[in-house]
């Protein structure tokens, strides 16, 4: 918790706890292999989950609803020192945000971007999102969601990201450890988080049953095949590729 | 001397270029320039124009009647011909309905075995030869251009002189009146006036007329990064996230690509973050005419976002001041920590003019970059500006209200301290600018007000016709001038700042044109004088 702020204004029993958990112990963890506090820049969209910088003391921009990523870029090229980290929600990487998700997956960006999933706009009180499943009722689909959801590990790893991974708010260790690693992953790294928004979309029975972990996948085709399964956690699929930053900055004369 | 050329034909035939150089040819010889680039939105069709004017005077437009047409397509001729003074130059592989002075400049190229935009070239030869300028002033030309690939160009075009010289009169003898003048377009003194003043990093989505400062700096400054991201939103986030983490950053647009960065804005004015936009005009609303010349969107500009928080506003009037206001607008948006946005147009951007470029630089500011433990980013200070951090200070920026340390907050009393801290700045800004808010020309008994390009040709008859001159060049914060009336001149439908001067209690007569073209110093002088 923040030395400069006592109160945490997620509803008690919320995803969110977990996620900010398990987020410290991973700085902190990169705090002991020599990596300061002051270079893991945090941004945080619109939503739930964007009140996190809030509650940590690290450099930080709460910044506008779905803007995260080209925030993140401008980030790490004016300063490819750092670690840019960001927490985005469903609406806002996948809805409002959706075109600077895939562009930077595709520039395989070296940034990290942790998504808490919970299928729902949380802060606007209950309506659907790109992810909510069909059918589901939410407030703006009273008679059932007509679309298909959009699966993030998929999205981003056709997109071109070199990092895939998932995990869940409610096993921390694994979490923490999925953090630690996307951090350190040299291009752009996905982190999708499945979250139970308790007052919304209250999945955590769902999640409990069902999630279990997988080693990562050998290959992309084998990687397509593991995303598929929306309850798999771990990382899913990684590899090596030059980034966006490396080749600007190489092309700087 | 004065003289007024254009050049015609269809897109795809090098007539942009032809005017370029075709200024450069007159500089060369110490002559005073300026080139106005109509052209439509296609690649290949159409038609294009270039008009440029020679002086031995300063100038700053083009006239509306050519001394001298040089044409490429017949089409075009006929959209030219009523405004021809003088001579016709055309390629003999159509037949002029006035006559003229044909050059057979597709057979000259097609004999050279070059694809027909070389035409180009065989232009500029004829246009050389009619002044009986000196054919190694042109070769000069092309050699400072295109260095080593010059080649085919003066051959080309020295064929074209050398056939017009056999069959024709040269119209008039063009001496050298001084050294050689530089000839610049409004896109590099602004992208020159930015890295004067320390630019770094510019984002920008391709967008007429804003797009030429973009290539500008990706091909002239390897050592900036700049860079097409998917769309005007992230470009100017980028710019946002450059600037947080310390560098120098820009964007730049036109009118539909300004739209969308306009959340943004308030983001930057909420976080206090330095960000420089470069709106540059052209015919609106929506898509409106890609190519072509306004200044309709001042009311946009100077409110651009909602909520309330100190923005910097200014308009550049010259190719000269452009290449200043940038630099100036780059420091102000540092020194303050607020959005600052140059707002141009379409006429001064892509024309070209000799012009010297001096009087941008940096100015530093401080900017703190460590710190133990979480610092007051936003602290609470009397002239509204704190100190500005960047990682791995421990600064919190915060798009939501926020606390002096940058955490959210929605209390009364903190809102209300940090929304008068925040535009607190406005009153620093004011006195920054007070100096620099609008320039005075001669001594009339009437003022005449503009800003932006439209100066160019005002300036031209203003004083024959016995007026006073004033262009405003901040118009947020406004420096007003003295007034009590004015006849204000400017391109667009409702008189956008002569409603603002209205607002500020001077009574005003408007002067608009809203045709896509900008005002010829021959069209005022019949509306003013
Ligand atoms: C441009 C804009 N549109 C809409 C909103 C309103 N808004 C605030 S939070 C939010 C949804 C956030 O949902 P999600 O990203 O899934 O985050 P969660 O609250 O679930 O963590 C929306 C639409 C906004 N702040 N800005
Ligand atoms: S609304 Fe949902 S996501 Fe938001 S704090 Fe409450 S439980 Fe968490």
């Amino acid at each position: 918790m923040s030395s400069i702020l006592k109160e945490i204004e997620w509803c008690p029993g919320c995803g969110n706890f977990g996620i900010f958990k398990a987020f410290r112990n991973a700085v902190k963890r990169l705090g002991k292999d020599g990596i300061e506090k002051g270079r893991i820049v945090v941004v945080a969209g619109i939503g739930c989950h964007g009140k996190l910088p809030d509650y940590i003391d690290q450099p930080s921009f709460h910044t506008i609803h779905g803007r995260v990523l080209p925030m993140l870029t401008g980030i790490k090229l004016a300063n490819p020192d750092l670690l840019p980290v960001g927490f985005s929600g469903d609406g806002d990487a996948l809805n409002e945000g959706m075109e600077h998700f895939i562009h930077a997956a595709k520039r395989n960006t070296d940034v990290a971007l942790f998504l808490h999933n919970n299928e729902v706009f949380g802060l606007t009180t209950g309506q659907f999102t790109a992810t909510t499943p069909k059918g589901r009722r939410t407030r703006t689909t009273p008679f059932g969601n007509p679309e298909d959801p959009v699966n993030p590990c998929l999205l981003a790893l056709i997109s071109g990201a070199t990092f895939v991974a998932r995990g869940y708010a409610g096993n921390i260790k694994q979490l923490e450890e999925l953090m630690y690693r996307a951090i350190l992953h040299r291009g752009f790294s996905f982190l999708e988080i499945l979250q139970p928004c308790v007052s919304f979309n209250n999945t955590w029975d769902l999640l409990r049953e069902n999630v279990h972990e997988v080693s990562p996948a050998e290959s992309f085709d084998d990687a397509l095949r593991l995303v598929m399964d929306r309850f798999a956690t771990g990382v899913l699929f990684k590899t090596e590729k030059e980034t966006f930053e490396e080749i600007l900055h190489k092309n700087r004369v | 001397m004065d003289i007024n050329i254009c050049i015609t034909g269809a897109a795809g035939d090098g007539v942009k270029e032809a005017g370029e150089l075709c200024a450069k040819l007159f500089s060369e010889l110490g002559y005073y320039a300026f080139v106005y680039q109509e052209y439509q939105s296609r690649i290949r069709g159409g038609h294009n124009a270039s008009i440029v004017r020679v002086s031995d005077k300063p100038v700053h437009s083009h006239r509306k009647y050519y001394d001298l047409l040089v044409c490429l397509e017949d089409y075009v001729y006929r959209i030219h011909e009523p405004y021809v003074r003088g001579d016709i130059i055309y390629d003999t592989k159509f037949s002029c309905e006035k006559g003229g002075i044909g050059i057979p400049m597709t057979e000259i190229v097609k004999e050279a075995n070059e694809p027909m935009i070389f035409r180009n070239a065989a232009s500029l030869g004829a246009i050389a030869a009619y002044y009986s300028i000196d054919f190694g002033v042109l070769e000069d030309v092309f050699v400072r251009t295109f260095g080593e690939k010059a080649k085919d160009d003066v051959v080309i075009s020295k064929a074209a002189y050398d056939h017009f010289l056999e069959h024709h009169q040269a119209k008039m003898s063009v001496e050298r009146v001084g050294e050689r003048r530089e000839v610049v377009a409004g896109s590099k003194a602004i992208a020159e006036g930015l890295i004067a003043a320390g630019l770094e990093y510019y984002y920008a989505y391709p967008m007429t007329p804003a797009s030429p400062i973009l290539h500008y700096i990706i091909k002239k400054r390897r050592d900036i990064i700049a860079y097409q991201p998917e769309s005007e939103i992230a470009a100017v986030n980028m710019a946002i996230g450059s600037a947080f983490a310390g560098k120098r950053s820009a964007t730049g647009t036109s009118g539909g690509g300004f739209a969308l960065m306009s959340e943004s804005i308030g983001m930057a004015g909420m976080a206090e973050v330095p960000l420089l936009i470069i709106e540059a005009q052209r015919v609106g609303p929506s898509t409106g005419m890609a190519t072509y010349h306004a200044q309709d969107d001042l009311n946009f500009v100077l409110y651009p976002s909602h909520g309330e928080f100190p923005l910097v506003v200014a308009s550049p009037y010259t190719i000269e001041d452009a290449y200043k206001l940038s630099a100036e607008l780059m420091n102000l948006a540092w020194k303050y920590q607020t959005p600052a946005i140059l707002l141009t147009d379409k006429h001064l951007v892509e024309s070209l003019q000799t012009a010297e470029l001096h009087g941008a630089e940096i100015e530093e500011t401080e900017i703190v970059r460590s710190s133990d433990g979480v610092m007051k980013r936003y602290e609470l200070t009397e002239s509204g500006v704190s100190r500005y951090a960047v990682p791995p200070a421990i600064a919190k920026f915060n798009s939501n209200e926020h606390t002096e340390y940058g955490i959210t907050t929605d209390s009364a009393e903190v809102r209300k301290a940090m929304h008068d801290k925040r535009v607190r700045k406005e009153k620093l800004i004011l006195e920054d600018v007070r100096g620099k808010g609008y320039v005075e020309y001669f001594k009339g008994k009437e003022a005449v007000v503009t800003w932006g390009s439209t100066f160019g040709a005002l300036y031209e008859v203003v004083e024959e016709l016995g007026y006073r001159l004033i262009v405003i060049r901040y118009l947020r914060p406004l420096v007003l001038p003295e007034l009590e009336k004015a006849k204000v001149v400017e391109c667009n439908r409702t008189g956008q700042l002569a409603g603002l001067l209205e607002s500020r209690g001077v009574r005003v007569e408007r002067v608009l044109k809203w045709d896509g073209r900008p005002f010829t110093p021959e069209e005022l002088r019949e509306v003013l004088g």
